[in-house]
This record gives C-alpha cells, structure tokens and sequence, in this order.
C-alpha cells in the first residue's frame, strides 16, 4: 500500500505525503503555486482547472492527488514556453480568444490536447474539444477561430 | 515604434498573460500570516435570529459579526441607499444573508466551526415572487405596501381616451426570470494593512464604490481606505455592488484582527449566495385600430428587487426607458413598480434593466404582428423611431437612428424574409427577429449631477501613464483606453501604461458600468490627451480632465421627463432555429446581429463582445434557469444551472453600421450592454415560429416548451 | 471521516474492502464532487475509501471467443467510446458523457456503483442484458446489472466485494436507436435518455428491447411491454403501438418534469416503431445524435 505519492509535475518529480484525498489542484496552486490551474466550479463542470495527465485532459479538482501516483501532469506553466505552447498563447493573444481570461489557461490546455490527438481539426472537431471548458465572456467564436490559427500556424508542430 | 491609429488591428494588452496563466486573480494572491474567512449565513428567508451559538473558538480564531461594529460606525453599506447591512441584526430577510464572519488560520477548523455554529430563529412567512409581494405574503417587508421604488412616465394623450378611441385592445402579461452571472471567476477579496491604511485587494468593477461603501462602518472617510482591483474573470455586473457585501465584513475583521484576511466564494456560495438579475412581470395593455396599427401602449412593470434596494431603483428606471423599445408610438404610460421579496438582492446584471422590458415589448409586439397577420420584422419597422423623435420620457433622439439599413443588412444576409415565408408557422423551423437599444452611461443629467468623473494622463520622458478608476473585467477596456490614448497623442501603444486601478493613485473616473467607460472615459483621457499632445514638448506632467456635460439636453430627475439619456446603441437579430419534433430539443442554426454603437474603438474588441453578450442573451432565453423555492435557490452549481457551451450555437455572422457619435472619443458609443439587450426575443420568436406556440415567459427549456405545446392545442 | 488507502494490487485492495468497507473511489467524477468542501479542502467521506485507480487488473476491454465483450471496471467513457469492440449503443452513451475531461477520468464501474438514475453507461448496458462481474477474496460472481442496481444510488455490492468488469453478450440487431436529452447541447448531465433495439426476420418482430434512463429511480425496462410487440409482424405496428406505449408509460416513474420525460419517451418510441413499419433500411433509426 501506498503512503506517500510519487508524481512529476511540467517535468519535476513531487513527492506528496499528506492527505490522498486533497485535490489535485489544491496541491498544484498551493503546494506548487502553479496558480495559471484556476478553479471555477470545483466539480469537474467548468474546465477552467484542466490539466494534462499522463497525456489527457482532465480536471485537476476532482482528482484526488492518491490518484496520480506514478503519473506526469502538466500545467499551463509546463506547456507555455514549450513551441507548441507559445504558438496557441499567441494565437490566443492574436484571435481575440482572450477577454477576462479566467477559463483560458483551461481552454489552452484543451486546446493543446486537441491538437496534439488532431492537428487538423474541423471547426465542429474544435468545438467538441472545448466543449467542457465553459466560457462566460466570448461565445466561443474567437476562441474556435483562435485554435484554428494555432492548427494552421504551428502546422508540423502537431503532426 | 510605430504610432497606433484607431482602426489598426492589435492585440490585446492582457491576453498574453491571461494566456500564459500568469495574471493574478484575487485567489492566487497570498499573504504572509494570511487567515481566512467564511461567511456565516442566514438559513432561512425570513425571520429573527434568537440566539447564535459560536463554538469555542481555539486562538487565533474570531468570529465577527455586528458586536464588532465600533460605536462611530454604522452597520451599513452604502451603495446608492444605505439600507443594506452589513450584518444581519435581530432578524433576518433571504437566505445567505450575512450574520457573521468565522476568520482563522486553517480551512479546516474554521469548516468545523462553520458547522458547528448553531443559530436559531423564529421562522417568519417569505414572500418569494412578484405575486407574493404584490399581496403582502408575509406582512409588508418594506414600508406598509412592499414597495421598494416606483415612477412612471406618459408620453401623448391620457391612455384613457386612447383606449376609449380603440377599435381593439390587446393585454397581456409577459415574464422573465432570475439570470445568475456565472462569471468563471467568483467573488473575491483579500483587507490587509498598509502604512496605516486598511487595503482590499478585490475583484470587483468598481473599486470607488467599495470604499464608499465600506468606509462608514468604521466611521471612516472613503479615502482612509484603499481599494486595488486585482484582475477580474468576468463581472457582467455582478460585480458593481456585491464586492461591498464582501468588504463590508472584511473591514469589521481587519479593524479587530490586524492581519491579511481572504474571503473566497467557492461556486456554490456564489450561485447561492450573490446578487442576480430582477425577476420581471411586464402587462401590456395595448390600443389598435381594425388595421392593427398601435394607437397607444399603456405599460405596468414590476421588477423583483428582493430584499434590499440596492442599485434597483435605478434599474427599475432603466426598464421603464425602454419599455417602449425602439419605437415611436403616439401615446404611452408605462409605470414600473420595485417590489421587496425575501430573496437575495437583485442587482445589477448586463443590460441594467433594459433586457427584461425591451424582451417583453419585443415579444408583445410580435404576437399582435402575427395576430393581424403581419410580418413581425415588416410591421415593427413601420414604428421605428427616428432622429427627433420623441422618446417615452417626452426627451428626443439626438443621433441618426440606422435601423432601417441594420435590419437590411442581417435580413439580407439571413435571407429572413424568405425563409419566414418559406417555414411558416409550426413547420419545426423558425427565423426570428428582434430590434433594442440601449441608453449609453448614465441616466440624464447623472454624469454630471451625481458621478464627476475625472480623468488623468501623466506623461514621464516618452512614456504616458492613464490614471483612471475605470477596469478591465473582460471587456477590454485597458486595451481600448490605450488605444485612445495613443491614437490622440500620436504615439504607440506600447508607450501607454495603463494598471489594475489603486483608488490612493488614480482619478475616480466614475463606475465601470452602464456602457458609459469608453463613452465617458474614453472622451476624457482623450481631452486630456489632445492637450498633451499640444504641450508634449514641456517635458513631464500630467493632464486631469472632468466631465463636461454636452447643451441642450434638458433633464428633470424628479419628474424623469428629458433626454434620459445622451445616445444610444441600437441592434438587430435574427436568430434561425431547428426544433426536434421528438424531444422539443432548439437547435440554433443561425445567428445574425447588426449594431451601431457610433464607431468601433477596436473591431476585435467588439467581435468578442457581441458573440458574448448575444451567447449570453439565448441562454437567458432557452436554458439558464434560476428557480427559487420558498426564498432558497434551488440550481447551486454549473451542472444544475446550464450555461451555453461551445456546442450550443453556431459561428455568429455580424454586422457593424458606422455613425459616429459626436461625444464619444472617435465617435464611439457605449457597446457592452447593448449586444446583451435583443437576441433572446429574436431566439423566443423563432422558437414560437417553428413551434406554432405562444411564449409569455422565459427561460423555455423543453420541458416548458411542452408545456407551451399543450396550450397550443 | 473515514481512512483512505491507496491498494497497489488487486488482492490487496480485495483485503482491504473486507477488513474495512473502504469504498472503491476511481475517476473522483461522482464521489469527489458529492464530498466537496470548497477550495483549499480535502473532501470527507463518513466512511473509509481506497482509491483504486492504479489497479491494473481492473482496467481493459476484451473480447471472448463467443463474442462476449469484457469491459474492465476502471475502463473510462473515452476508452469505451473508441473500441470498435463495445456495442454501438454503449459507444454512443460513452460518447455523450460530459466533456473530454470527464470521459478521460469517470469509469464504467464508478458509473454503475454509483447507481445514479442520470447515470449514462448503465441504460444501455441494461438494454443489452449486461452482467456485472464482482470479485471478493472468496472469488468471482456474476449478476444480471439489471438485478445488481436496486434503485436510486443503491446496488446489490456487498461489503467485501468490487466491481471487477461488465460482461455484455453478443447481439445483432437488425434496428438501433440511441437518444440522451441533456440540459444542452454538449457537458450535460441527462434529462432522459432512450435506447431500443429491434430484430426483424422476414416481418417478424423476434426480438424488441427497450431502456429508459433518468425516468425513474432506475434504469427502465419492461419485459411485459417488450413482450407486446415481440412476435408480432412489423405491419401490425399500428394495432398495437397504442398498447405498448400505454404499457411502457405504466413502467416510467418519473420524478421531476414528468409530463416532459413521458411525452417524450413516447414519441421516441413512437418514431422507432413507426420507422420499422415504415420499412426503413436496417441499421441506426435517427441517426446518429
């Protein structure tokens, strides 16, 4: 049986030995100050706290961290300086994705596991992709519009 | 670097940040020795409070409440009235109101103590609805009548002699619900200490109002305080007064405890426990003709303010000014009555009023189009108002109205009155359309009588620093205002700084509310940037601007008779949809929306907000539901109450009209309301088109939509 | 507030469930909701829970020899969805589970144990005459999942046992149909749903099956009413429908939205029975939705 956890986060190995029920995101933004992890509904409906384990999206606070022993997590912080990270923040930034911005590291990190399963993705495949992240402020047009971007600018990159 | 020109395309000043997930919203800041807070809330709609029992408390742990008041305070905050307390005292009037404040180091104590907390009341009758209040349920909650605000205005011949004069008359009554905000940032805020001043860290719209508000219950001036916006995810109004209900507390637990204090809503407190849209009841009794032409339209309005008047008498105003929509008819009365429920304040919400009565009269008029069998969008437009025309409070419109080429362009571009001819009626597919404005910043002669706003531009070597109290919620208006700025000096953006505001630097610049930043704001920072870029050569100094009020609007607060307002944003939508015959499930398969809001400051910008707010506004209509039962809300997360998802609606196509507001900065008008304000009238008459069915109230999922089908048959 | 364990095999989590009760917790997509406390705080259970998430003898999707399909237990709705080997009607709920987030972390066994009336898997699951197989440290039993989920969030589970996988035997069906109504278009918990299947030879009606979920405090089926349709011959529809539906509708509870939920059901069923009197081609009724 386990007692403690063992996991890595954007690359570095996380030793956890508290309570296995804490949630995922409690130990990323608190523990780790991995603050770009927001939380809008803490339970599993809003998408804004999506991160990247072991290579699929899911929701950081509905996990509970005594679920990700031997697992790679990553974060908006893991992804942003990585080639494909800056090319979906700027085409974020360029599409007119963004406005308050609290869904949006969610959103890119949705974004980023779209892509990186389908490079080219229609407009109703992008939809569907980001169907569990909810955003208040845009309708959504710009935010497809802007992943369509990043599928054409990056190109290679997500093949 | 290269000068920004107005039109030119850029990109956003905060997106990269927001992108990368490095901005601080209120929750990610902390502080050293911070403790935390949870509220202590009523349980039940109304009643008096017998007895609080608080559990030991551990060191290090307090509990506040009214007790801590000092004696040169008051308990209350003070938003436009002051009846709002900041602690529950003796009784208690909805469920979540504030009775006191558990604050301590460690969540999961201070979680135990919350449930261990016992209080107990002697449960008195709620008034819930309209209706409830209207008879009294419960005994008068305010005055001896429920009343919390009332006005009317008349515009034309006495209604009586209208009606007696009519060949028909049509009435009936139209309803809209609660709307929760839902923005994906909850409400949040952190008091500390500075250099001797109590400092919120808060996410919030309007970072002057809260130190207004707050400031008297320590018997303080609103400047001993200091307020900093931390970056807000989302407002839509939800954020104008309620940050004080957050503050106001804060500030009782600082003066006694000295140290950083955060108070985080989590999404059910903020579901539950936080200000929504009024509730609305809107009768229209109106006089035709045989032909069917209006002869004059007599209006009785009644807006659920829940419990406190907050902001709603001013809302109530709003509703009432657009009551007739944007039409010209000879006569009407419309009156709009505030009643008091025992429900959460309802406050502030995008469109400020506006949505509630331009969907009813929009809704209204349809029904009385297809029952002389007209076309809807053909007979509303016999009535559009023009420039000069005379508004319902006996005021004129100063700007060219364009709604004759707006509603050519997205009928044109739907191909509306093909397919309106081509579906019919009850064929399963429908094309609505729908018509609104919105009255830009506030009403009458307010920004002159009442808000002053100022403005600030400080130039140090080639760089130029906005001080406004103006913020940045989403909407874009850091990027907006610094586009201004260097558009009117002739430099570049990137020689613009423009920070979350901190109310001990900047100019208070007035609320960021009621479409008025660009306009107003926006106006000034560009005065004073036209007489920086005349003495840009004196070295460093800075330029501050008030508010002038532009002649010849004349304006009586006392009768509501005047330019209620100095310009408006005007709209067209039509929304297309597809019913399953099976499930009454909507599908919407189109979307096309026309606007004037003067020029656009940056086309993006404006792209975004209207895909949102027309988003927002078929939510409001098909799917956001908010029931109260018996004063407790009954849908506490985003699984019960159902926002809009990527899935929901298809790529909008829309449409801009330039005309060029002679006040605004560029010729740009208020905007942010205004694409709110009309696409759920047009979603609701194609939903009545396709369905062959009767609408009087929303929100219609499709267990209502079955119900409507029954009344059909 | 229970104990919470991490078993790292099978047989240890097996000991555990019998020496303590803990609770199996996988995906956290039910329970870490239904025990949340707010940011910054670890959910409490009033019992103890073992998460078994890294139980790799829980996890896969086979198929047997007779056709047979064997999900594992911590199999997720996006496993399930993109395996050509589980039966269309249950590719298509897993497919309409919530968003991508959810699909990659809920799992079949959370779904069922959890026993929801809104639950998605377990209706047509129970169309298809699924099995569950439970596992204890006295060994292996199967159950019918109609028999195994009792009612609202109750289930035959003993205390010493976990699900292990869900067995679905093999069908062919010459008509399909499959419809879930959320509150919206996309990451929605069911308002109701519907699966039905029908075998046709030669005009005959040999097999009809029909499942409602989120119509009652379990899933649906009525073999009474299957059994009005069954043997008839498709052009006898007509004469019987009115019959059937009338049954059907004695067999749905629905709590909330009645009028709606039953409407709806029977114009469903409706549609389905009419399209094979119809004639329609063989294959899904309606598309896929």
């Amino acid at each position: 049986m386990l007692s403690k956890i063992e996991f890595k986060v954007n690359g570095r190995n996380t030793v956890f030995s508290g309570n296995p029920l804490t949630r995922l995101i409690d130990v990323l933004r608190e523990d780790l100050g991995l603050t770009g992890v927001k939380e809008g509904c803490g339970e599993g409906e809003c998408g804004a706290c999506s991160v990247i384990k072991d290579g699929k999206l899911v929701t950081s606070c509905i996990i509970p961290v005594g679920a990700v022993n031997g697992s790679e997590i990553y974060t908006i912080e893991g992804i942003r300086d990585t080639e494909k990270g800056k090319c979906l923040v700027e085409s974020f930034a360029e599409g007119g994705a963004v406005q308050c911005g609290f869904c949006i590291p969610g959103m890119v990190m949705a974004a980023y596991a779209l892509l990186s399963e389908n490079p080219h993705p229609t407009d109703e495949e992008i939809r569907k992709g980001i169907s569990g992240n909810i955003c208040r402020c845009t309708g959504y047009d710009l935010i497809v519009a802007s992943i369509r971007l990043a599928a054409d600018k990056g190109g290679d990159l997500w093949a | 670097m290269p000068v920004t020109g107005i039109d030119d395309r850029i990109v956003r000043t905060d997106a990269a940040a927001k992108a990368r997930g490095e901005a601080k919203y209120a929750c990610d800041l902390s502080f050293p020795d911070m403790l935390y807070a949870y509220m202590v809330r009523s349980s039940i709609p109304r009643g008096t409070i017998d007895s609080v029992k608080v559990p030991t408390l551990p060191d290090g742990y307090y509990f506040i409440s009214a007790e801590d008041i000092p004696p040169e305070g008051k308990n209350e905050l003070w938003m436009i009235q002051k009846d709002w307390r900041c602690f529950a005292e003796g009784d208690v009037r909805y469920v979540g109101e504030t009775i006191g404040l558990l604050v301590g180091p460690d969540r999961n104590m201070l979680k135990y103590l919350l449930d261990h907390l016992e209080i107990k009341y002697t449960e008195g009758v709620p008034a819930v609805t309209i209706d409830d209040a209207i008879a009294c349920k419960g005994g008068p909650i305010v005055g001896e009548d429920n009343i919390h605000c009332q006005l009317y205005v008349e515009k034309g011949k006495p209604m009586s002699e209208v009606f007696a004069e009519a060949d028909s008359i049509f009435e009936e009554t139209i309803e809209t619900g609660f709307q929760e905000h839902v923005h994906l940032e909850t409400n949040a805020a952190i008091v500390t200490e500075e250099d001797g001043h109590y400092v919120f860290y808060v996410s919030a719209q309007c970072p002057f109002y809260v130190r207004k508000s707050v400031a008297g219950l320590l018997g303080l001036n609103p400047e001993d305080i200091i307020v900093r916006q931390t970056t807000t995810g989302g407002a839509f109004g939800g954020k104008e007064h309620f940050p004080d209900v957050l503050c106001g507390p804060l500030l009782v637990a600082e003066h006694r405890i000295h140290k950083p204090i955060k108070l985080i809503f989590d999404r059910e407190e903020d579901m539950l426990y936080s200000v929504k849209r009024h509730p609305s009841k809107v009768t229209y009794k109106t006089a035709l003709d045989k032909d069917g032409n209006i002869l004059g339209i007599e209006g009785l309005v009644y807006y659920n303010c829940g419990a406190y008047l907050s902001s709603s008498y001013v809302v109530l105003q709003r509703g009432v000014f657009h009551a007739n929509g944007v039409y010209d008819f000879p006569n009407t009365y419309v009156k709009g009555i505030g009643v008091a429920t025992n429900t959460f304040p309802s406050d502030a919400f995008r469109g400020f009023g506006a949505p509630q009565t331009l969907f009813a009269i929009e809704t209204h008029l349809d029904h009385i189009a297809r029952k002389f069998g007209f076309d809807p969008a053909e007979y509303k437009s016999r009535y559009f108002i023009k420039q000069g025309g005379e508004t319902i409070t006996n005021g004129h419109i100063v700007e060219r109205v364009m709604l004759p080429e707006m509603m050519k362009q997205v009928v044109d571009a739907s191909d509306y009155f093909r397919k309106a001819k081509e579906y019919g009626t009850g064929s399963g597919k429908g094309i609505g359309i729908s018509f609104y404005n919105h009255g830009g910043a506030f009403t009458g002669n307010g920004e002159q009588a009442i808000i002053k706003a100022h403005a600030r531009l400080v130039k140090t070597g080639g760089r130029v620093r906005i001080e406004v109290g103006s913020t940045e919620m989403g909407q874009g208006f850091q990027t907006a205002l610094r586009k201004i700025a260097a558009a009117t000096l002739g430099i570049s953006i990137d020689q613009i700084d423009y920070d979350n505001p901190d109310t001990s630097k900047v100019c208070d610049s007035g609320p960021t509310a009621a479409s008025r930043s660009t306009m107003i704001v926006g106006r000034l920072v560009q005065r004073c940037g036209e007489e920086m870029k005349e003495r840009w050569d004196e070295g460093d100094f800075s330029v501050e601007k008030e508010y002038e009020h532009p002649e010849g609007h004349p304006w009586d607060q006392s009768t509501f008779r005047g330019d209620a307002y100095l310009g408006y944003g005007w709209g067209c939508a039509v929304v297309e949809v597809e019913a399953d015959r099976l499930t009454n499930e909507i599908k919407v398969t189109g979307i096309w929306s026309s606007h004037d809001i003067g020029h656009a400051i940056d086309e993006l910008i404006v792209h975004g907000q209207i895909n949102g707010g027309i988003a927002q506004s078929i939510g409001y209509a098909a799917m956001e539901k908010m029931e109260n039962r018996n004063g407790h809300f009954r849908q506490s997360s985003m699984s019960d109450y159902v926002i809009p998802t990527s899935m929901e609606f298809p790529e909008q196509k829309w449409f801009l009209v330039e005309n060029p507001y002679q006040w605004g900065p560029f010729g740009a008008k208020g905007m942010g309301e205004l694409v709110f304000n009309g696409a759920d009238a047009a979603y609701i008459d194609a939903v009545e088109r396709a369905l062959g069915i009767t609408v009087r109230r929303i929100p219609m999922p499709p267990e209502d939509i079955e119900e409507a089908l029954a009344d059909a048959q | 507030m229970g104990m919470t364990y991490i078993p790292s095999a099978l047989s240890e989590a097996l000991q555990l469930r019998a020496g303590t009760g803990a609770r199996p917790l996988a995906g956290g997509t039910d329970m870490m909701v239904q025990a949340k406390r707010g940011i910054g705080l670890a959910p409490e259970f009033p019992y103890p829970v073992m998460i078994i998430s890294g139980l790799d003898e829980l996890k896969g999707i086979k198929a047997r020899e007779d056709g047979t399909v064997e999900i594992g237990a911590l199999s997720t709705p996006a496993e399930i969805a993109a395996s050509p080997l589980v039966p269309w009607h249950v590719r298509m709920a897993a497919a309409g589970m919530g968003a991508v987030a959810l699909r990659n972390s809920a799992t079949i066994g959370g779904n069922i144990g959890n026993a929801s009336p809104k639950g998605d898997l377990p209706q047509p699951l129970i169309l298809l005459e699924a099995e569950v197989i439970l596992v204890s440290m006295h060994g292996e039993k199967k159950m019918l999942l109609d028999d195994f989920i009792l009612g609202s969030k109750k289930t035959a589970l003993r205390d010493d046992e976990l699900i292990k996988s869900i067995l679905i035997p093999p069908h062919s069906f010459t008509y399909s149909y499959y419809r879930k109504i959320g509150m919206r278009r996309a990451n929605a918990i069911s308002k109701l749903s519907l699966s039905a299947a029908a075998v046709v030879k030669d005009g005959e009606i040999v097999d009809f099956r029909a499942a409602s979920g989120a119509a009652g405090p379990k899933v649906i089926r009525s073999h009474e009413a299957e059994a009005m349709i069954k043997g008839h011959r498709t052009e006898e529809i007509p004469d019987i429908l009115d019959g059937f539906l009338a049954a059907w509708d004695g067999a749905i509870s629905p709590h909330a939205m009645p009028v709606y939920r039953r409407n709806t059901t029977k114009r469903m069923l409706s549609f389905f029975l009419e399209s094979i009197f119809n004639g329609s081609e063989p294959g899904i009724i309606g598309g896929e939705v």
